[in-house]
C-alpha cells in the first residue's frame, strides 16, 4: 500500500531562518498520526507546506508527495485540485476560519458544490442543500436548519469548530489535517470535538494528521506520533512507546510535565 | 482574609454575569477559581482587583469592605493584592525598561526605600539575572516575560497574588517551570489562581471553587473534589480532561 | 506561532538612507534659517543691485524686480517656512493630542460626538479653513497663518491620537499599571504617550511638510506674512509676471520649497524605517 502522504527531506526557510529542517515521514491511507511540538517547532509550517499554502517568499525544498502528486514546486493551479480532494484542513481558531459575513449553510455549500460537480458533473440546489444538512447532522449540531441559516457569530465557539469540521468533511478528503483544532476551546467542548473527530475518522476511513502541543489530547486520537523541536524531528513511533520510553531528553521533559499535571488530578490513566 | 458574600454582577436583570457568589480565602491559602468560558471568572477577578464594583453583595478584605472609590483604602489594598495576567506579550509595556516596569508599584504606591534593591530582590526571587533590569521586554521569551510580570507583582511584598490564567499562554515545558515558581511563592503568600485548566489548579491549589455560568457549583479541598466530585458539572469537567496513557 | 512577519520577513533596520538624506535637507534649511538671524548676504529690504539681474558672482541667485538680492530673500523664506511649519505643528500637536487623549477616555456618547466633529473638521479643506481664520483675524501676519494651520492640523492629530490611545488602553499593561496604584494621568504620561509617540512623530513630520506648502499657498494668494517676512510663496507670486524673462525668480523658491518638503517626508520615512528599537518581537 503506497503512502497517501510522503514527506522527504522537507526544509522550509524564511529570511535566513530555517523553520523546518530535513523532515521526513509518511502517512498511509486510514492512518492516524500526531505531530507534537511547542511554539516555534515548525509544526504549523509543515501543515501549510503539505497543502502548498505557504507564501512565495518562504522557500520550500525537499519532496512532498500527496496522493501521488508532488506538491513542492508545483504551480498553484494544479495544487488547487488537490486541496479539498486529497486533503482538507481544520484550523485552530474557529472565529477566523469562517467568513463572518456569510451564512453558515452557504459556506458549507461551497465545498459541497465543488465536490458534486467534480464527481457527478453537476450540482443541483436540492442536492447541495440536502448534503449540507446531512453534514451538520453528522457533526452532531442540533437543529441543522437553524444553524445553516445562522451567521458564524450567532453560534458558540464549539459549534463553529464543528462547522469548520463539517466544511472539511464536505470535501471527502483522503487526509484530514487538524492544526490545534481544540486549543481555543473549553475542556468540555474539547472532549466532545475529539470524540467527534475520532468517530468520523474511523467511520470514513480518512487518514488524520493531528497537530498539537497537548500530549494527552494527541494521545486520544492518534496511533503514531512524531515530536518536533525547532523544525527538527526528534523521534517518531507509536504513542504508547514514545510516551513510556522516549529516546530523547526533550520528549522526556514534555512527557514528565504532562504526567505531573495528570497525576495531580489523581487516578492516572483511564 | 478575603471574603465574598452573595456577590452579584450584571449589566441588566436578565444578563447576570455573576449570581450569588460566596466564598472565602484564608491567609496563606492557595485557592483555585476554576471555570470555562462564560463562567464569570474574568469578571470575578476584575471585582477582586477593584476594577469594577459588584451590583450587589460585599467583598471584604480583612475587616473592611472593598470600595474602589476610597482612595486611601485602595492604596492599601493594591499594596496587599497584586495581579499576574495571562498574556506575557501584552502585560508588559514594550517601551519601558524592565527596571521601570517592575518598579512601577513602588513608585505609584509611594513605597519608601531604595528601588533598585527591591527590584533586584524581586528578580532574584523569580530566577532572572540582574542585568535584565536594563533590557526591554521584547528581548525575553514568553516564560521570562511572565517571570518579569511576577517580579512586578511581588516587588511591593503583597499578601495576596491574583493570577489570571497565568500559565495558559505558555508552552508545556515553560509552564511547568512557572508553576514551580508559583508553588514556591505560595508558601509565603496567599494565592488565588484563576484557570480553566484543572491539571494546573490541582498542582498548585489546596482548595478549589468551581464556577459555572456565574454561580459557584462546588467548593472545598482540591483533594476531596477530585476524588469525589459532587456536582454534575464538576464530574463532567473532570471526565472531559484528556489523560495520559498509562 | 510567532514572530516572522510573513508579508515582508524583514526585521526593522537601524540605519536608513531616507533618514540620512532627510536629515541633511532639513538640517540645511535649519542652518540657513538660523544664519539669517545674524547675517544675510545683503540687506533684504533695500536694493543692492540692478533689477532682475541674472545670477552672478555678486548675487548668486540674481536680484528681484526691485533690485534686492534674491538669495537673501530665499534664505529668509526658509526662516518663515520653518517658523510656520514648526509653529503650526506645535499648536496642532498640543491641542490635538490633548483632545485625542480626552476623547479616548470619553464615554461612548461623548466620544461619538467628538469623533463626528473631528471628521467634519477634517473634511474641510485645510487651505479654506486657514483662509477663513486669516480673514477672521483681521490682518494677515505670520501668526495668523501659523494659528490657522495649527487648528487645521489639530483636528487630524486629535483623530489619530484618539485611535492610537484607544488601542493602547486596551492592553493588559494598562490594567497592570492601574493595579500598581498608578492614577489615570500617571498612566497617560507613563504608558500611553510613549507608546503612541512613534506613530505620532511620523505624522508630525508629514504635517510639517503640508503646513509649509499650505503657508506658501497662503502667501501666494496674498494672505500670508507681509514683508519683511519673505515667504517662498510670495516670491513665487511676484515672479509670475517675469517668469519668461527671468525664470530664476520662479525656479529658485520652487526648488527651495520642494527641497524642504521632500526632506521632511524622507525624514518621516526614515523615522518609520528605523522604527522603535523595541520592535522586532522574537521567540
Amino acid at each position: 500500500m503506497s503512502a497517501l502522504l510522503s514527506v522527504q527531506g522537507l526544509t522550509v526557510r524564511a529570511s535566513g531562518k530555517t523553520l523546518v529542517s530535513d523532515l521526513s515521514f509518511s502517512i498511509g491511507s486510514g492512518e492516524r498520526m500526531g505531530l507534537i511540538g511547542e511554539s516555534g517547532s515548525g509544526k504549523s509550517m509543515t501543515a501549510m507546506a503539505i497543502t502548498g499554502l505557504l507564501p512565495a517568499n518562504i522557500s520550500v525544498t525537499g519532496s512532498i508527495v500527496l496522493d501521488g502528486q508532488e506538491v513542492v514546486g508545483t504551480e498553484d493551479k494544479r495544487l488547487n485540485r488537490l486541496r479539498g480532494v486529497a486533503t482538507a484542513v481544520v484550523f485552530q481558531e474557529p472565529l477566523t476560519a469562517l467568513d463572518p459575513l456569510m451564512r453558515i449553510g452557504k459556506q458549507i455549500a461551497e465545498p459541497v458544490r465543488r465536490r458534486l460537480v467534480r464527481e457527478q458533473g453537476r450540482a443541483t440546489r436540492s442536492a447541495v442543500d440536502r448534503e449540507v444538512l446531512d453534514l451538520l447532522d453528522k457533526v452532531a449540531l442540533p437543529q441543522p436548519e437553524r444553524i445553516a441559516n445562522a451567521y458564524p457569530h450567532e453560534v458558540s465557539g464549539g459549534q463553529r469548530q464543528r462547522v469548520a469540521i463539517a466544511m472539511a468533511l464536505a470535501c471527502r478528503p483522503k487526509l484530514l489535517i487538524a492544526d490545534e483544532p481544540t486549543t481555543a476551546l473549553d475542556v468540555t467542548t474539547q472532549a466532545e470535538i475529539l470524540k467527534l473527530l475520532d468517530g468520523l475518522v474511523r467511520e470514513t476511513g480518512m487518514a488524520l494528521l493531528f497537530i498539537s502541543h497537548d500530549l494527552p489530547v494527541v494521545a486520544e486520537v492518534v496511533e503514531r506520533v512524531m515530536v518536533l523541536r525547532d523544525g527538527i524531528a526528534l523521534e517518531e513511533g507509536a504513542v504508547v512507546d514514545v510516551f513510556s520510553n522516549p529516546s530523547h531528553d526533550y520528549t522526556q521533559t514534555l512527557v514528565d510535565a504532562a504526567r505531573m499535571f495528570d497525576e495531580a488530578l489523581g487516578r492516572t490513566g483511564s | 482574609m478575603l471574603d465574598l458574600q452573595n456577590v452579584n454582577f450584571g449589566y441588566s436583570r436578565h444578563r447576570k454575569i455573576l449570581s450569588d457568589v460566596s466564598f472565602s480565602v484564608r491567609a496563606g491559602a492557595s485557592v483555585g477559581l476554576v471555570g470555562e468560558s462564560g463562567s464569570g471568572k474574568t469578571t470575578l477577578l476584575r471585582l477582586l482587583l477593584g476594577l469594577e464594583r459588584p451590583t450587589s453583595g460585599t467583598i471584604r478584605f480583612g475587616d473592611d469592605a472593598l470600595d474602589p472609590a476610597d482612595g486611601a483604602f485602595m492604596r492599601r489594598y493594591r499594596r496587599a493584592v497584586q495581579p499576574v495576567f495571562q498574556d506575557p506579550y501584552s502585560s508588559l509595556d514594550p517601551r519601558q525598561k524592565v527596571l521601570d516596569i517592575i518598579a512601577e508599584p513602588l513608585q505609584s504606591l509611594r513605597i519608601a526605600g531604595p528601588r533598585k534593591d527591591a527590584v533586584a530582590q524581586a528578580l532574584e526571587a523569580v530566577g532572572l539575572p540582574l542585568d535584565a533590569m536594563q533590557r526591554y521586554p521584547h528581548e525575553f521569551s514568553g516564560g521570562q516575560r511572565q517571570r518579569i510580570a511576577i517580579a512586578r507583582a511581588i516587588v511591593a511584598r503583597p499578601q495576596i497574588i491574583l493570577a489570571d490564567e497565568a500559565v495558559s499562554a505558555l508552552d508545556l515545558s515553560t509552564r511547568i517551570r512557572i508553576v514551580e515558581l508559583f508553588k514556591t511563592l505560595s508558601a509565603t503568600l496567599t494565592l488565588v489562581f484563576v484557570s480553566h485548566d484543572l491539571g494546573v489548579v490541582a498542582s498548585l491549589c489546596e482548595e478549589m471553587v468551581i464556577l459555572e455560568k456565574g454561580q459557584v457549583v462546588e467548593s472545598g479541598k482540591t483533594r476531596d473534589i477530585l476524588t469525589a466530585p459532587q456536582h454534575p458539572y464538576t464530574q463532567r469537567l473532570l471526565a472531559s480532561i484528556p489523560r495520559m496513557p498509562a | 506561532m510567532t514572530a516572522l512577519d510573513l508579508s515582508t520577513g524583514r526585521p526593522a533596520r537601524r540605519h536608513s538612507l531616507s533618514l540620512s538624506i532627510g536629515l541633511a535637507l532639513v538640517g540645511l534649511n535649519v542652518a540657513v534659517a538660523l544664519l539669517t538671524l545674524f547675517w544675510t548676504p545683503y540687506d533684504p529690504l533695500n536694493a543692492s543691485g540692478g533689477r532682475l539681474e541674472a545670477p552672478s558672482l555678486l548675487h548668486w541667485v540674481g536680484t528681484d524686480r526691485l533690485g534686492r538680492d534674491y538669495l537673501t530673500q530665499i534664505m529668509i523664506g526658509a526662516r518663515t517656512a520653518l517658523i510656520v511649519g514648526t509653529g503650526a505643528v506645535a499648536i496642532g500637536a498640543s491641542i490635538g493630542v490633548t483632545l485625542g487623549i480626552l476623547a479616548a477616555f470619553a464615554t461612548r456618547l461623548l466620544d461619538d460626538v467628538m469623533a463626528a466633529t473631528l471628521d467634519i473638521l477634517i473634511a474641510f479643506p485645510t487651505l479654506l479653513l486657514a483662509m477663513l481664520v486669516v480673514a477672521a483675524s483681521d490682518s494677515a501676519s505670520l501668526w495668523s497663518a501659523t494659528l490657522a494651520l495649527g487648528l487645521a492640523i489639530s483636528a487630524i492629530v486629535a483623530r489619530l491620537t484618539r485611535i492610537l490611545a484607544k488601542r493602547v488602553l486596551r492592553q493588559d499593561y494598562i490594567v497592570a499599571s492601574r493595579t500598581s496604584g498608578t492614577s489615570w494621568p500617571g498612566v497617560v504620561v507613563r504608558h500611553v504617550l510613549p507608546n503612541i509617540w512613534p506613530t505620532l512623530s511620523v505624522n508630525f513630520a508629514l504635517q510639517f511638510g503640508l503646513a509649509v506648502i499650505a503657508e506658501a499657498s497662503l502667501s501666494y494668494l496674498g494672505l500670508g506674512a507681509p514683508p519683511p517676512n519673505a515667504s517662498w510663496g510670495r516670491l513665487l507670486q511676484e515672479a509670475q509676471g517675469t517668469v519668461y524673462t527671468a525664470p530664476v525668480g520662479a525656479i529658485a523658491p520652487g526648488i527651495a520649497l520642494v527641497a524642504l518638503v521632500i526632506g521632511m517626508n524622507l525624514l518621516a520615512d526614515g523615522l518609520r524605517d528605523v522604527g522603535d528599537p523595541t520592535r522586532g518581537r522574537s521567540r
